[in-house]
């Protein structure tokens, strides 16, 4: 019986010394961890929304009403340039894709234009839906009008047409369907 | 998420050896005959399942509440060495004739990278206790599947003319590649 | 014993990957690309180097009987700090290593160096044991990685190898491809060793032969 004892002593020593070497650890990460997040949604807010140099959440009342419309959205925020006028909003959201969810951040000014989309997180096929992340898709995106609804295409025209990723018709209609659900709840909640 | 599609999205599209290579060491290492990979399954099953159980309540009722997410790798791989402990001694004492088949694979458990997945992964992606249990199943009944499906092959390598270097290792891996090609097929099921 | 024997041990003789085939789990799914093969490379060294340190320090003072699960500690450990530090400083390669930086406390290379070898030897052999071991790793990682960064996406570590009309073999930075390479790349050592092997032998034979001559 005592050799159980000291035996479970000895490996509790060992698995306390180990989770305060944990914490340690944690205490020296943990801050920067916290901050990295902070930092990579301010830089994907500025990409898709360049006209705006400042960025804060919208109001409560706004969000709940988008969210009541449209649940897939995880965050807005109200755009101003450096006179502090608003120039437009940054909507962070999810879909679903081929691989699993999606998660999204569109730009939208004020005149009613698209302005940028950045693919925040996905996990989609590299080679296929993963192009996703490619350019030459989320280009496409801007300058749509936020009143029509998109629709993909292999040469896109209209304005009303975006990009379609090759050979990943599921990843493309994931996000286009996904833009429009966050189009239809903008207007329902912000126009004016 | 559909409990439904969770289970075919395991078993089939995501098959946890061929697409997400989980359980790749006992699956080269076991799987060359039927019996011992049928064996290797069921008790595969049974600790993952078990293990997906006790690591979600200790993840959401003490560590989460104590704040100290940090500590999970640390605290789930105890928690799993020491469920198959327990599982061990259990059989030992009641069914000797399992413990003997299953032997040296039972502790070898501790250290498949399935088990550990799993319990990792049900955090991650926010299942409830339900949806925790489907997840385990699947994964684990995903694995038995591909043990038996190579060693099906395998016990027909030892008839087959191999070329020596690629034999053991190289032609198992090589016929996994083609069984993944095939599980390939089952993408957009759901 | 002989630093430079027990570095080649880990390097080649019992390359972890290409001779013993453990410690696969991970190798497979991260090595889509060149570079994540080599980040993977790294933290295994990192732990394995870490934890045969503190293995090989605390020998004479675990008792047998836990000595699976103290280990099994001490690995969790170094797991989790190197998890925490490429959150905090390499978050885009934490995020493409995933689940498998966790996972590298399964990988029974390093639990079977702290067992085989760092509860039996002194703390230098034991370093160098584990930077062998882990470079061979590595060194496995960053093979089937550029592989199949080469043939299934035109580039390596990112630098575009191949004109816009190459199209890539998609199939290699999906699962069959890992599993596909590596059997090749394994069957190509495999050979080689037998060559190597043989043509010792052949040496032996002819030395015994002549000095049994009189």
């Amino acid at each position: 019986m005592n050799e159980i004892v000291k035996l479970g002593l000895i490996l509790f020593i060992i698995t306390a010394v180990a989770a305060g070497v944990l914490s340690v650890s944690n205490a020296i990460t943990a801050d920067r961890i916290a901050e990295l997040d902070k930092i990579m949604n301010d830089l994907a807010m500025q990409e898709v929304l360049g006209a705006a140099e400042e960025f804060r959440p919208v109001d409560e009342g706004k969000f709940n009403a988008f969210k009541s419309v449209n649940s897939k959205v995880i965050e807005i925020n109200e755009g101003y340039d450096s006179a502090s006028n608003l120039v437009g909003y940054t909507v962070k959201a999810v879909t679903k894709g081929f691989g699993g969810d999606i998660e999204f951040m569109l730009g939208v000014s004020i005149d009613g234009e698209i302005t940028g989309i950045k693919i925040l997180a996905h996990e989609e096929t590299p080679g296929l839906g993963a192009n996703a992340e490619k350019k030459y898709f989320t280009d496409s995106f801007k300058g749509k009008p936020v009143s029509v609804e998109l629709v993909s295409s292999k040469s896109p025209q209209g304005e009303n047409e975006v990009q379609a990723i090759t050979s990943a018709t599921v990843t493309t209609n994931g996000i286009v369907n996904g833009v429009n659900e966050v189009l239809k709840a903008y207007n329902a909640t912000f126009s004016n | 998420m559909n409990l439904f599609t969770i289970l075919i999205s395991t078993i089939f599209i995501n098959n946890y050896v061929f697409a997400q290579f989980l359980g790749i060491c006992p699956f080269l290492g076991v799987s060359n005959k039927t019996e011992t990979a049928a064996g290797m399954g069921v008790a595969v099953t049974f600790v993952v399942t078990l293990s997906s159980v006790i690591t979600y309540v200790v993840h959401h009722y003490i560590l989460a509440n104590l704040g100290l997410e940090y500590l999970q790798t640390i605290v789930f791989i105890l928690v799993i060495a020491a469920l198959v402990q327990l599982v061990e001694m259990f059989l030992k004492k009641s069914s000797p004739g399992l413990y003997r088949a299953l032997g040296v694979y039972l502790p070898l458990i501790t250290t498949n990278c399935i088990v550990l997945g799993v319990a990792i992964l049900n955090i991650d992606n926010n299942y409830n206790i339900i949806e925790t249990i489907v997840n385990a199943l699947g994964a684990s009944i995903g694995f038995a599947i591909a043990l038996l499906l190579m060693a099906g092959v395998r016990e027909n390598f030892e008839l087959a003319d191999i070329p020596k270097p690629l034999q053991g290792f190289p032609i198992s891996l090589i016929t996994a590649g083609l069984m993944s090609i095939a599980f390939l097929g089952f993408s957009g099921l759901v | 014993m002989k630093l430079s024997k027990v570095f080649y041990n880990g390097l080649i003789k019992e390359n972890t990957i290409f001779v013993q085939a453990i410690g696969l789990c991970g190798l497979l799914a991260v090595t889509t690309s060149a570079i994540n093969g080599l980040a993977m490379g790294i933290a295994v060294i990192a732990v394995t180097v870490g934890s045969n340190l503190v293995v090989s320090l605390l020998r004479k003072i675990i008792p047998n009987k836990i000595r699976i699960p103290a280990f099994i500690v001490v690995i969790a450990t170094f797991v989790t700090v190197v998890q925490m530090f490429m959150k905090a400083y390499t978050p885009d390669l934490d995020r493409a290593l995933g689940i498998f930086i966790p996972l590298i406390v399964v990988n029974c290379m390093i639990l079977g160096r702290a067992e085989a070898f760092a509860s039996k030897n002194g703390i230098i052999p034991s370093i160098v044991d584990g930077l062998g071991m882990g470079l061979g790793y590595t060194l496995a990682a960053v093979m089937l990685g550029a592989i199949r960064e080469i043939i299934g996406a035109g580039s390596i570590f990112g630098i575009q190898l191949f004109g816009i009309n190459f199209e890539p073999a998609l199939i290699f930075i999906m699962p069959p491809g890992a599993f596909i390479i590596l059997g090749i790349l394994m069957g190509l050592f495999n050979y080689f060793r037998r060559k190597k092997e043989s043509e010792g032998i052949k040496e032996e034979t002819l030395d015994e032969f002549i000095y049994n001559i009189d």
